[in-house]
C-alpha cells in the first residue's frame, strides 16, 4: 500500500541538491557570456546635461556602450506600468536607461558591455556624466509637502487617491463613547535576497530564437516583456527560472532595465550577454517597501467593541510605480485582520519620492496594517483597562459567520470575503501556547530581579493565493516516471517537494519517480507568477487537476489492457491493478507504451505498442477526441482569494540600562488551511519570523535628505543572523480548509512576517510601559523614548 | 554630511592667503591632488585621487569662490565626481589673525556625497574628511614656516596648469589619503585664497 504523502513532514527533496552546492543559480550559467555593467545615477534628482564615453573607448575589451539614444522603438519608452488601477491617475515608469532625467540613486543611466565584468566596470567608471541636480524629494512629509515635486507633471507627488468606506465611519466615531487618535508609522525596508537580480540571454541568430534565464519571480510575465519590448514573436521567446537565491517579492518586478537591454545587446552583438547584480546596485537600483505613514481615528464601546475605525494613510512608493497600488491596497484592506470594524473608512495617497522604486516585499503592506489595526486593539484596551486578548476577542468574525463579507475591494478586484476561519480557537491555542493568562507573575517575579520583561500580541488575516490562475502538466513517460510541470517560478520555497507529494498521492507513484519544472516557459507556457503566498494553492490545485486528468487516462488504457472495469482499477507504487487482485498489476510505463499507438518500436518494451502487436481494429488507433500518451493538463482559476490567518505572542527583555531589546519566546499559531507538509510550512514560518525580527528591530534604509542611501551595504544595513532569532519557535496549527480549491489550501508563504513588528511592539510597549508608535525600533530609539517617556509610564 | 575644523597655521593671517593663493603650493599640499587648472576667474579645476576605506578612485573636480573678503573669508562651491562616487560641497573657510604671528583657520563644510562612497563608505566619511583637511593645513604651514622642501619643477608648460611632483607627500599613504571630502574642503580653502590672490 502506498503511504498518503499530502500531509506528510518528508523531507524536502531539493535540498540534497542545494545544501550541496549543486544549485544553478544565474551566475552558475553563462560563462562564455559578455558582461553588462551600468553607469547608476549617484544623484537623487538630476537632469543629464552630457554623457561623454570617450574616456572609456580605450579600455580593452570593450564592446559596446549604449545610452537612451541608441535604444530603438518600444525599447526607448518607459517601462510598462504593470498593474493599471482607475485611481492611478498619475503613474510614472523609468526608461530602461535614463532620458535626460534620473529620479534616484542608482538608476540605469549607460550599458557597457565588455569581455568580462571587470572591464565592464572599468569602462563604466571611465564614463563622465555630467548632471544638473535637482531638489530631491525623501520621505513622506517631504513628499505631502510637496516643497518639490519629482516629476514635475505630478502635482502634491501624488500618483493616486483612494477611498474605501463601509457605512459612514466619520459619524460613527464622533458619535462613539471613546475615540482614540494615533499616529502610526513604519520605516522603509528590503526584500534583500541573498542572490540579487541577474539576467542571462542568448540570441540564436539562425532560428531567430531569443533564450534567456533570469533571477524572476515571473518567466512568463518577463518572456511576454520581452517580446513586445524586442518586437519579438512570443513563440520565439524562451525565458528559464534557473535556482533563485530567494525572491521575497523584489523579483516580482518585471522587465527590470536589465531584463531587456541584456537580451537586445545579445541579439544586437550576436553573442550571449549576462548581467549579475551586486549588492550595492541591489540596494539602490531594485525595490524596497514598508513606508507609510498612518493617521487612525477609533471609536469603541464600553465593551471594547470597534464601532468605526477610519485610517488615512501615505505610502511612499519612491520614483516610479510600475507596480501600481498593490501594497497600499493591501495595507487599506489587510489592516481589518481577523476583525469586525462595522464601519470603516480608509483613505491613502500613493506618493513619488526621490527613492528606490517600491516591490511588494513579503507580508506586502501587512505588515503595516497588521501594526496599525494590532497597535489600535493595545490602545483601546489600555483606555478601557481591559485585557488586550479580551478586546480582540470581543471583534473577532466568529466561525459561524463566514463566508464573511467586508463590502471592500481586493487587490486582486475582487470582493474582500473571507472564506473560512476559527479566530477564537486560535487565540485560545495562542494564549495556552505561551502562557498568556499566567504572564503577570512571570513580569512580576522578573521584576523583582530587576529585570523588565513585557508581552504582546498580534494577529492577522492574509489573502493568499491571488488569482487570475495557474495551470499545470503531468505526462506520464514509458519509463514509468512522472514528469510534471507548471509556469510559476520556485525561490526556495519547496515546491519540487511538495507539488510532488500532491502527484505521488493522485497518480499512485513513488515520490522518487515524479519530477518536477517550475518557471520554464518551454514546459509550460501559461502563468503568472510566485507572489502573494500563491503557489501551493494554484499550482498545487492545477497539477492535483491535472494529475487527476492523467489518472483518467491510465485508468481507462489499463482497463482495456488489463480487460477489467476502470472503476474496479487502482493505482498503488506505480502499478496499476484491479483492486484486491495484485496479480494483475500493470506497471505504469507499460501503461505509457500502450497509450501510444506505435509504427516503429525504439526497444523491447515500446514493441507492445506497435500496429502488428496491439490494437482494436474496429476503431482507429487514437480515439476522437483522445490524444496519444498518458498526460493531463488542467488550470486552476478561483473566483477570488483564500484568507489564511495567524497570531503570534512575544516575550521580550528590555535592558534598563542599554535598552538593549531581546526576545525570550516567539510563538506561534497559523492556520492556512490543510497542510500538504507540516515541515516546509514551518520552514516558511521560521523564516518569515526571522524576517519580522528584522523587520521590527534591525533593518530601515537609512536615506539621508539629499536621497543617498547611506546603509547600501550588509556592513551598515542589518540583518538578524541566526543569533538574533529566538531559538526555539514555537508553532502550533490549526486546519480550516478553504472551500475554495480542490485540496482545502491556503497559502503560506508570508504569514511569518506580518504580525512581527506589531506583535514585539506590543511587548516592548509592555515592558516598558509607554506607547511605541513606529517601527522597526533601535535600542538607542527606545533610550529616547525612555528619557521622553520620563514620569510617564502607564 | 556637515564637517567642520580649524587649523592654527603659523604666520600672519596676509602670509596665509597669500599661500593659499599661490596654486603651486596647493597644488603639492592638497592631499591627493594631481593637477589643478584655472578656468577662468573664480573657477578652478583639478584631478584629485582619493579613497574611503576600500574605495578607491580618481576625480574630477571644479571649484568656485564667491564672498571673498580679503583677507578674512571666503565662500567655496566645489564639486567633484569620479568612478566611486561625487561630492558637492559649500565650505565656508575664515581667517583670524591671532595677533601671535599665527593665523586660525576655521571651516564649515556642508557636503553631499553621492554614489559608491556614499553608501559604501558614509560612516568613515567626515572622519577621513577632517583627518585629511588636518593633513592639508599641516601641509600649508609646513610651506609657510619653511619646513617643507620645495620640489622643482611644479609648474607644466601650459600655463595656469600646475601639475603635483612625482611625488607630493599626500601620495604615500594610500588608505586615509585621499578622502574626498577632505580634498575638497581643504582644496577650497586653498583655491580660495590662490584665486583672491591672483586677483589682486
Amino acid at each position: 500500500m502506498t503511504t498518503k504523502l499530502f500531509g506528510e513532514p518528508i523531507k524536502r527533496v531539493e535540498d540534497h541538491r542545494l545544501l550541496l552546492g549543486h544549485g544553478g543559480y544565474l551566475d552558475d550559467l553563462g560563462h562564455d557570456a559578455l558582461a553588462a555593467a551600468y553607469v547608476r545615477s549617484p544623484h537623487a534628482h538630476a537632469r543629464i546635461l552630457d554623457i561623454d564615453v570617450s574616456g572609456a573607448l580605450e579600455v580593452d575589451g570593450l564592446v559596446a556602450i549604449y545610452t537612451h539614444e541608441d535604444l530603438p522603438g518600444a525599447l526607448a519608452e518607459p517601462l510598462p506600468l504593470l498593474i493599471p488601477h482607475p485611481t492611478l491617475t498619475h503613474g510614472r515608469t523609468p526608461y530602461a536607461l535614463a532620458n535626460c532625467e534620473v529620479n534616484h540613486v542608482g538608476e540605469a543611466v549607460v550599458m557597457v558591455v565588455a569581455r568580462d565584468r571587470y572591464l565592464a566596470e572599468d569602462a563604466v567608471e571611465r564614463i563622465l556624466v555630467e548632471y544638473e541636480t535637482l531638489p530631491a524629494v525623501v520621505g513622506i512629509e517631504a513628499a505631502r509637502t510637496a516643497e518639490h515635486l519629482v516629476h514635475d507633471d505630478v502635482p502634491g507627488n501624488i500618483a493616486a487617491n483612494m477611498v474605501q468606506e463601509v457605512g459612514d465611519a466619520r459619524a460613527v466615531i464622533d458619535a462613539a463613547p471613546h475615540t482614540l487618535e494615533l499616529e502610526l508609522q513604519i520605516e522603509r525596508s528590503a526584500s534583500t535576497p541573498l542572490e540579487g537580480r541577474g539576467v542571462l540571454a542568448r540570441w540564436d541568430t539562425e532560428s531567430g530564437r531569443m533564450r534567456i534565464w533570469t533571477s524572476t519571480q515571473t518567466s512568463t510575465g518577463v518572456r511576454a516583456a520581452v517580446a513586445a519590448k524586442l518586437d519579438l514573436p512570443l513563440m520565439n521567446v524562451d525565458v528559464i527560472t534557473p535556482d533563485v537565491g530567494g525572491g521575497f517579492g523584489v523579483k516580482i518586478v518585471h522587465p527590470w532595465p536589465e531584463e531587456v537591454l541584456v537580451p537586445w545587446a545579445a541579439r544586437l552583438l550576436g553573442q550571449p550577454v549576462k548581467f549579475t547584480e551586486d549588492r550595492r546596485e541591489h540596494f539602490v537600483a531594485s525595490a524596497h517597501e514598508r513606508a507609510q505613514l498612518h493617521h487612525v481615528r477609533v471609536g469603541f464601546d464600553d465593551d471594547g467593541r470597534l464601532l468605526g475605525l477610519d485610517v488615512r494613510f501615505w505610502h511612499d512608493h519612491g520614483a516610479y510605480i510600475p507596480y501600481g497600488l498593490i501594497v497600499p491596497i493591501i495595507t487599506s484592506t489587510q489592516l481589518l485582520g481577523p476583525y469586525k470594524p462595522r464601519a470603516y473608512r480608509v483613505e491613502f495617497d500613493s506618493l513619488y519620492t526621490n527613492t528606490v522604486i517600491v516591490a511588494p516585499y513579503r507580508g506586502a503592506g501587512r505588515p503595516q496594517g497588521v501594526f496599525v489595526m494590532e497597535r489600535v486593539m493595545d490602545a483601546m484596551a489600555r483606555d478601557l483597562k481591559m485585557d488586550r486578548a479580551l478586546v480582540r476577542e470581543r471583534n473577532f468574525i466568529q466561525p459561524s459567520e463566514f463566508p464573511y463579507d467586508h463590502g471592500l475591494i481586493f487587490q486582486d478586484g475582487r470582493p474582500l470575503i473571507y472564506d473560512s476561519g476559527d479566530y477564537p480557537t486560535s487565540l485560545q491555542k495562542l494564549k495556552k501556547l505561551v502562557g498568556w493568562d499566567e504572564f503577570g507573575s512571570v513580569r512580576e517575579a522578573a521584576r523583582v530581579e530587576g529585570r523588565r520583561l513585557g508581552i504582546g500580541l498580534a494577529c492577522y488575516v492574509e489573502g493568499t493565493g491571488v488569482g487570475p490562475y495557474e495551470g499545470g502538466h503531468v505526462i506520464v513517460e514509458t519509463s514509468g516516471k512522472v514528469k510534471v510541470a507548471t509556469g510559476l517560478t520556485t525561490q526556495g520555497q519547496g515546491h519540487q517537494t511538495v507539488f510532488a507529494q500532491i502527484v505521488a498521492d493522485e497518480l499512485g507513484v513513488p515520490i522518487d519517480d515524479i519530477e518536477v519544472v517550475t518557471g520554464d516557459t518551454r514546459r509550460f507556457g501559461y502563468a503568472v507568477g510566485t507572489f502573494a503566498s500563491r503557489a501551493a494553492v494554484m499550482s498545487g490545485s492545477a497539477i492535483a487537476l491535472a494529475a487527476r486528468a492523467a489518472r483518467k487516462k491510465i485508468l481507462k488504457v489499463a482497463a482495456d489492457a488489463l480487460e477489467a472495469d476502470p472503476e474496479d482499477l487502482e493505482i498503488v507504487d506505480g502499478f496499476v491493478r484491479v483492486a484486491g487482485a495484485p496479480a494483475s498489476a500493470i506497471a505504469l510505463g507499460t501503461v505509457a507504451v500502450l497509450s501510444n499507438p506505435l509504427r516503429y518500436s525504439f526497444d523491447e518494451a515500446s514493441k507492445a505498442a506497435t500496429q502488428f502487436a496491439s490494437g482494436d481494429s474496429s476503431k482507429p488507433p487514437v480515439d476522437q477526441d483522445d490524444e496519444p500518451g498518458i498526460e493531463g493538463r488542467d488550470y486552476f482559476s478561483p473566483m477570488q482569494s483564500t484568507f489564511a490567518s495567524g497570531m503570534h505572542a512575544v516575550v521580550v527583555e528590555t535592558d534598563p540600562d542599554t535598552a538593549e531589546i531581546k526576545i525570550l519566546r516567539y510563538c506561534v499559531v497559523h492556520d492556512c488551511g490543510t497542510l500538504i507538509n507540516p515541515r516546509i510550512v514551518e520552514g516558511q514560518i521560521h523564516g518569515g519570523v526571522a524576517q519580522g525580527v528584522g523587520g521590527a528591530l534591525y533593518e530601515r534604509m537609512a536615506y539621508d535628505e539629499s536621497g543617498q542611501l547611506q546603509n547600501a551595504s550588509f556592513m551598515d544595513f542589518l540583518m538578524p543572523y541566526v543569533s538574533e532569532i529566538p531559538a526555539a519557535i514555537e508553532i502550533d496549527h490549526l486546519e480550516t480548509p478553504s472551500p475554495l480549491n480542490p485540496l482545502g489550501i491556503k497559502g503560506a508563504g508570508e504569514a511569518g512576517v506580518i504580525p512581527g513588528a506589531a506583535a514585539i511592539a506590543a511587548a516592548i510597549e509592555d515592558a516598558e510601559g509607554f506607547p511605541i508608535t513606529a517601527m522597526p525600533i533601535s535600542p538607542s530609539e527606545l533610550f529616547e523614548l525612555r528619557r521622553h517617556n520620563e514620569g510617564n509610564r502607564t | 554630511m556637515k564637517v567642520s575644523g580649524e587649523a592654527t597655521l603659523h604666520a600672519p593671517a596676509e602670509r596665509v592667503w597669500d599661500a593659499l593663493n599661490d596654486p603651486a603650493v596647493l597644488v603639492r599640499t592638497i592631499p591627493g591632488c594631481e593637477r589643478l587648472e584655472a578656468t577662468g576667474p573664480d573657477a578652478y579645476s583639478m584631478v584629485v585621487t582619493a579613497g574611503v576605506a576600500s574605495i578607491k578612485g580618481t576625480y574630477a573636480g571644479k571649484v568656485a569662490l564667491s564672498e571673498q573678503e580679503v583677507p578674512h573669508s571666503f565662500l567655496m562651491t566645489a564639486s567633484g565626481s569620479g568612478g566611486p562616487g561625487t561630492v558637492s560641497t559649500d565650505v565656508r573657510v575664515t581667517l583670524t589673525d591671532s595677533g601671535d604671528g599665527s593665523t586660525r583657520l576655521t571651516y564649515d563644510a556642508e557636503a553631499v556625497v553621492g554614489g559608491m562612497v556614499a553608501g559604501v563608505g558614509q560612516r568613515m566619511l567626515s572622519a577621513v574628511a577632517k583627518k585629511t583637511a588636518g593633513e592639508f593645513f599641516a601641509a600649508v604651514d609646513d610651506e609657510l614656516s619653511g619646513k617643507a622642501v620645495e620640489p622643482a619643477a611644479e609648474t607644466s608648460e601650459v600655463p595656469g596648469v600646475f601639475v603635483a611632483p612625482p611625488s607630493t607627500p599626500a601620495s604615500n599613504d594610500g588608505f586615509v589619503r585621499g578622502i574626498v571630502v577632505g580634498a575638497l574642503v581643504a582644496l577650497g580653502g586653498v583655491l580660495v585664497g590662490g584665486l583672491l590672490g591672483r586677483r589682486r
